[in-house]
């Protein structure tokens, strides 16, 4: 891998594009860290310390917001009395169960895809990604009127079923490039050496192991922060996190600090996620895209 | 340890034949090189004998067993690919280890094994190092280890040299046909480059567009080469071709161009067999002619020097005749300069002619 120097001569167009640059990342910074600052900040306030807001152009009066008893009423408020413990396992169970049948299924038909020629394959190929191209709204009514007559409405196992349907297409497209990235000559040499073909493939396995592992965070992510399905096919007996936070908003009473709450327990599980696997998650991805 | 026999094999991809008819019989202990162009349908044939790619029609036999119906792990064969293909996630060890282990061997056997071969192929260093901390030369070396570590039947070796540089390429030749020698296990060698084939095998099957050329000793296939095809394939400078008439004339027989006029040995006028005009295609390799610049008595084909090539301890000069161009190896103290009128005698020992139609070789 030769590493490249990169060039850069400065005119007054690039220097007056790179402070441009500066301050559009400064700027989108703003917009995106502020409202995750004043949702945790808020989570552990009092209700009334939460809406004290200095008056417009009163620059001073910012140190408001960093005034407060720190509290973890809130917090209690959501696992004592709004049994939001069981809102996350459902989420945990929705979302890692989804993405393990996914990903076993998805690995195994993207190897038939990629090692076996057959009549029809690329049609076939084409059919499975076309199922990702409608949205999911235009297919939420057929879907609820089939689970409901399979009782699967209102249950984890029919809320890991809709998230299988629209994960499945997606494992099978991007996992096969995985597999295309794997020489058949490796299974070959497997084979020839005396391995059975699953054991071929159990073999190559820890080669597609970045993009496997990359590809289970995003089938997680797809279902943990997802509201249509949970909304319409689990509502009721399998209410994930970002509904039961839904429904804290009601007609007569947002509950500001338990919704805020709500939105830290909801968001730290997937950042530190993202954290812990970072670093895989980018090799994973990127892996399909670079020929060695 | 086995004798490899190929039964009228044929491997068919729709309706493309990749393999015509392929009969061979390989005796154990034999080195045996399939040689020939990309495309000819070499690298099918040995992936047919390792069990990766379906047999068509006919049958290979191992030791009289036929083995057609086998999968790959159970016709106890180890081969070498040509991208080595060597398990990128283990070490060398684990990567030599591996026929071993999947064949249920205790860990004692296996570190043993390993280590002998490892010993043999003086790649006892690298063992903990993983394939893309390697070179081509020593990731060659691992992929020939892990098929000598377990003493199959039959080796295959799928073009294992085609991507080391030149002067690797001919120090593995001499080490490869050594070791194989050392193991006595029979090989069989794929390859496109005549030379590795000449300088390793015992028997070469010559292939070209699917069919068996020629199946005979080095020696054989460039001394005797059955068909133009082959004649032009083997050998390096390659064969200088001319289109000749044979003309009888008085006792003699003659081949004649509009350079020369040469009379034929009366062994090859017999051979010739009622040929006894036309046109035919005489074939002579470079070191079957002898360069001058003055005109010696006996009879010689006279032309023009083009240009000489010096190649250390050769030299190879380019003759332009009337209508074609012929190559000469003479020793590097040749002292024609291009323009220059030569005269060059043919060892009629060592030419050939061939049919103009077929190819087919008549001496």
């Amino acid at each position: 891998m030769a590493s490249r120097e990169v060039v850069h001569y400065e005119t007054p167009i690039t220097k007056a594009l790179r402070w441009f640059s500066v301050a559009f990342i400064i700027v989108y910074l703003i917009w995106t860290l502020l409202p995750i600052l004043v949702m945790f900040a808020s989570s552990f306030k009092d209700l009334l310390e939460a809406f004290k807001i200095p008056a417009v152009g009163d620059w001073a009066g910012i140190g408001v917001f960093f005034e407060f008893t720190p509290t973890l009423k809130h917090y209690n408020d959501l696992f004592a009395n709004l049994n939001f413990s069981s809102y996350i396992l459902n989420s945990l169970v929705a979302a890692g169960g989804s993405a393990v049948i996914s990903v076993v299924l998805g690995s195994m038909a993207a190897y038939s895809l990629s090692r076996i020629s057959f009549k029809g394959k690329n049609d076939l190929f084409f059919w499975i990604i076309s199922t990702r191209m409608a949205p999911a709204v235009a297919v939420m009514v057929p879907l609820y009127s089939i689970f409901r007559s399979l009782d699967l409405v209102g249950t984890l196992p029919g809320l890991i079923l809709a998230y299988t349907t629209f994960n499945l297409p997606f494992a099978i497209w991007i996992l096969k490039g995985f597999f295309d990235n794997v020489p058949y000559a490796i299974e070959e040499a497997q084979m020839v050496d005396g391995a059975t073909r699953p054991q071929a493939l159990m073999a190559i396995l820890p080669l597609v192991a970045p993009g496997i592992g990359a590809f289970i965070v995003l089938c997680i992510l797809f279902a943990w922060n997802d509201f249509l399905f949970a909304a319409i096919i689990g509502s009721g007996g399998a209410k994930t996190l970002p509904v039961a936070t839904r429904e804290l908003v009601q007609p007569q009473n947002i509950q500001w600090g338990s919704i805020m709450a709500a939105g830290v327990v909801t968001t730290v599980p997937m950042m530190l996620l993202g954290l812990v696997i970072r670093k895989y998650l980018v090799t994973g991805l990127t892996m399909g895209a670079v020929k060695e | 340890m086995a004798k490899v026999s190929f039964r009228s094999v044929w491997k068919k991809y729709g309706e493309l034949a990749a393999v015509k008819d392929l009969n061979i019989e390989c005796a154990d202990g034999t080195f045996l090189s399939i040689l020939g162009p990309s495309g000819c349908g070499k690298s099918s044939t040995m992936r047919m004998i390792a069990g990766l790619e379906h047999i068509s029609a006919g049958d290979i036999l191992f030791d009289d067993q036929r083995i057609n119906d086998m999968a790959p792990r159970d016709r106890d064969v180890a081969m070498v690919f040509e991208n080595y293909a060597l398990y990128p996630h283990k070490t060398v060890f684990e990567n030599m280890a591996n026929p071993l282990k999947l064949r249920g061997q205790s860990t004692d056997r296996i570190r043993e094994r390993v280590n002998a071969a490892a010993n043999l192929l003086e790649i006892g260093q690298l063992l903990r190092r993983r394939p893309q901390e390697l070179s081509g030369g020593q990731k060659q070396r691992v992929a020939i280890g892990r098929a000598i570590v377990r003493e199959p039947k039959l080796f295959l070796f799928d073009e294992p040299i085609a991507h080391l540089d030149a002067k690797l390429r001919a120090h593995m030749r001499g080490e490869i046909k050594h070791m194989q020698r050392t193991l006595g296990t029979t090989m069989i060698y794929v390859t496109h480059d005549q030379l590795e084939a000449m300088s390793m095998a015992d028997l070469i099957a010559v292939m070209h567009d699917g069919e068996l050329q020629q199946l005979g000793t080095p020696r054989e296939v460039y001394n005797q080469p059955v068909n133009a095809w082959v004649a032009g394939f083997v050998g390096e400078p390659a064969m200088n071709f001319l289109t000749c008439e044979v003309q009888a004339r008085r006792d003699d027989v003659l081949l004649t161009h509009s350079n020369f006029a040469l009379p034929l040995l009366p062994q090859q006028v017999q051979r010739l067999n009622g040929h006894a005009a036309g046109p035919v295609r005489m074939g002579v390799r470079p070191d079957g002619l002898s360069i001058t610049m003055r005109k010696p008595s006996e009879p010689v084909i006279t032309g023009e020097i083009f240009v000489n090539e010096l190649l250390g301890g050769d030299m190879i000069v380019d003759v332009q005749l009337a209508d074609a161009r012929i190559r000469v190896k003479t020793a590097p103290e040749f002292e024609g300069v291009p323009g220059e009128a030569c005269y060059v005698t043919v060892n009629r020992e060592k030419w050939h002619a061939f049919d103009v139609e077929n190819g087919r070789a008549f001496f």
